[in-house]
């Protein structure tokens, strides 16, 4: 099972970046704030830590199949 | 002649650097000095307030507007700026260099010039010029005060000058669209609109906004102007030792974005980063920030990282292999929450995989030194390139150079 993806909202400052580099697995809301399409993105792991890692404000977050934080720093 | 503060932590390695910027407690302290231009500007402000107003600007910088200005306003722009200088076969790549990027700037910031003629870009580049001056003034060898003033001034004429009117113009374009007069795709997409548009949540006084737009015009002209002339010093050194690369800078925009990702690499705009610790802050090596203290990102070392980069760190090398994760710009338009919002319109997208040419984004200053070389730019052997005597940061202050066919 892939990463599951979720995006911070408060810490978003919209840059973005998550929907230019995966317009497949994030979206803007109305309020231009990123959120995933869903939750297990249909995308290779190491492209969704790539996103992750691309992210300013560090809104991003993975957690793999065993349920743990993937450090993206 | 103040005496040197030992309530300073510097950090010369890459990890440590990333971690920093990624640091919440780390706040902005690059332009303390300079607050004449920077004061509540966004690169400056912290916290909620920064992620308001970052949330707002960066719709102003969203791939699709890149797009529109590399691909249709950007070529223009440049053919209009370099036709007199290859006519007349030669130019000073500084000079050219901050007049093409304002070009763009402008149009970025949301600044018009209306009459259209040279005069009114020459005013237009000399306030940006002083603007420049105010930004970096920790790094000014001159007399900070007198430069102060005479930023101050300036701004004040400025404003009157090229920014009420941009003003006016767009609170019209702006209420023309909600009355349904014309769509709102026909609403400029700068910086001052998106300010105008937003004004009400974001609350700015107009003294802000006129230091926010000065800022977003200097730093669009400078950093990108100081890229470009320093990215044709190092590849005219490449090609003179490699020469069989000759023929990539002409027709490989992929080669030349490399190059030009070397150059910023070893060249960061200001050579080193600076925060002050909000509170006690630890860096995942072990390195401690006491609070109040202030941190130095020297990135002129980050960058250099032989960790990261290998043993050939401080060399210019447009083939060099990264790390995974490893921008090929290093930290150079920093990181986290303040990395640089014109990155990816300066420097284009970090290609990955394989590359749609037709879609790819090379990065403006890609285009304007790829053109260039097109131009068959070359130094001018009779007028060597000369160092600017009136800031510490290592900026070239001339770079004459020839254009044209050879003799």
């Amino acid at each position: 099972m892939p990463y599951t993806v979720s995006v911070d909202k408060d810490v978003c400052i919209s840059s973005g970046k998550c929907v230019a580099d995966a317009p497949t697995a994030f979206r803007l809301d109305d309020d231009e704030l990123s959120e995933p399409i869903d939750p297990s993105p249909p995308l290779p792991d190491a492209t969704l830590l790539a996103v992750a890692r691309n992210c300013p404000s560090g809104a991003i977050a993975l957690v793999d199949e065993q349920g743990q934080s993937v450090d993206v720093d | 002649m103040s005496a040197p503060t030992l309530d300073v932590v510097t950090i010369v390695s890459f990890a440590e650097a990333r971690d920093a910027y990624r640091q919440k407690d780390l706040r902005q302290a690059l332009y303390d000095e300079g607050e004449v231009i920077m004061a509540d500007v966004l690169v400056n402000l912290h916290g909620d307030e920064h992620r308001r107003r970052r949330r707002v600007e960066n719709r102003s910088f969203r791939r699709e507007t890149f797009d529109l200005y590399e691909r249709h306003l950007f070529p223009a722009a440049i053919e209009q700026t370099l036709a007199p200088y290859i006519a007349a076969g030669k130019v000073d790549l500084v000079h050219l260099g901050h007049e093409l990027m304002l070009n763009l700037a402008a149009l970025t910031a949301g600044v018009d010039r209306p009459q259209g003629t040279a005069e009114e870009t020459s005013r237009l580049y000399d306030y940006t010029m002083l603007f420049i001056e105010g930004a970096t003034l920790a790094h000014s060898t001159k007399d900070k005060d007198e430069q102060r003033k005479c930023i101050l001034e300036g701004l004040v004429q400025w404003d009157q000058e090229f920014l009420q009117p941009s003003i006016s113009r767009r609170r019209q374009a702006l209420a023309s669209a909600a009355a349904g007069e014309i769509p709102d795709s026909e609403v400029p997409k700068d910086v001052l609109t998106t300010l105008l548009r937003y004004e009400d949540e974001l609350e700015l006084p107009h003294e802000v906004i006129r230091r926010e737009i000065a800022f977003v015009l200097l730093a669009g002209a400078h950093t990108s102007a100081t890229a470009f002339v320093r990215a044709i010093d190092h590849i005219l050194s490449w090609v003179d030792a490699h020469p069989e690369d000759a023929h990539k800078v002409l027709e490989d925009p992929l080669f030349v974005q490399r190059c030009i990702h070397e150059t910023v690499r070893l060249n960061p705009s200001s050579p080193v980063g600076q925060r002050w610790a909000l509170s006690d802050v630890t860096l995942k090596s072990g390195v401690r920030i006491p609070k109040g203290h202030k941190l130095v990102i020297d990135l002129a070392a980050v960058n250099r990282d032989p960790e990261v980069f290998g043993p050939t760190a401080a060399d210019f090398d447009p083939y060099r292999e990264l790390p995974q994760g490893v921008g090929p710009f290093g930290l150079s338009f920093g990181g986290g929450m303040h990395v640089c919002i014109g990155q990816d319109l300066a420097a284009g997208v970090v290609p990955s995989g394989d590359v749609d040419t037709d879609k790819h984004l090379f990065g403006l200053v890609t285009s304007a030194v790829q053109r260039m070389f097109n131009e068959g730019v070359r130094r001018n052997p009779e007028q060597p390139p000369q160092w600017d005597a009136n800031t510490a940061r290592p900026y070239w202050g001339t770079y004459p150079v020839l254009l044209g066919a050879s003799a």
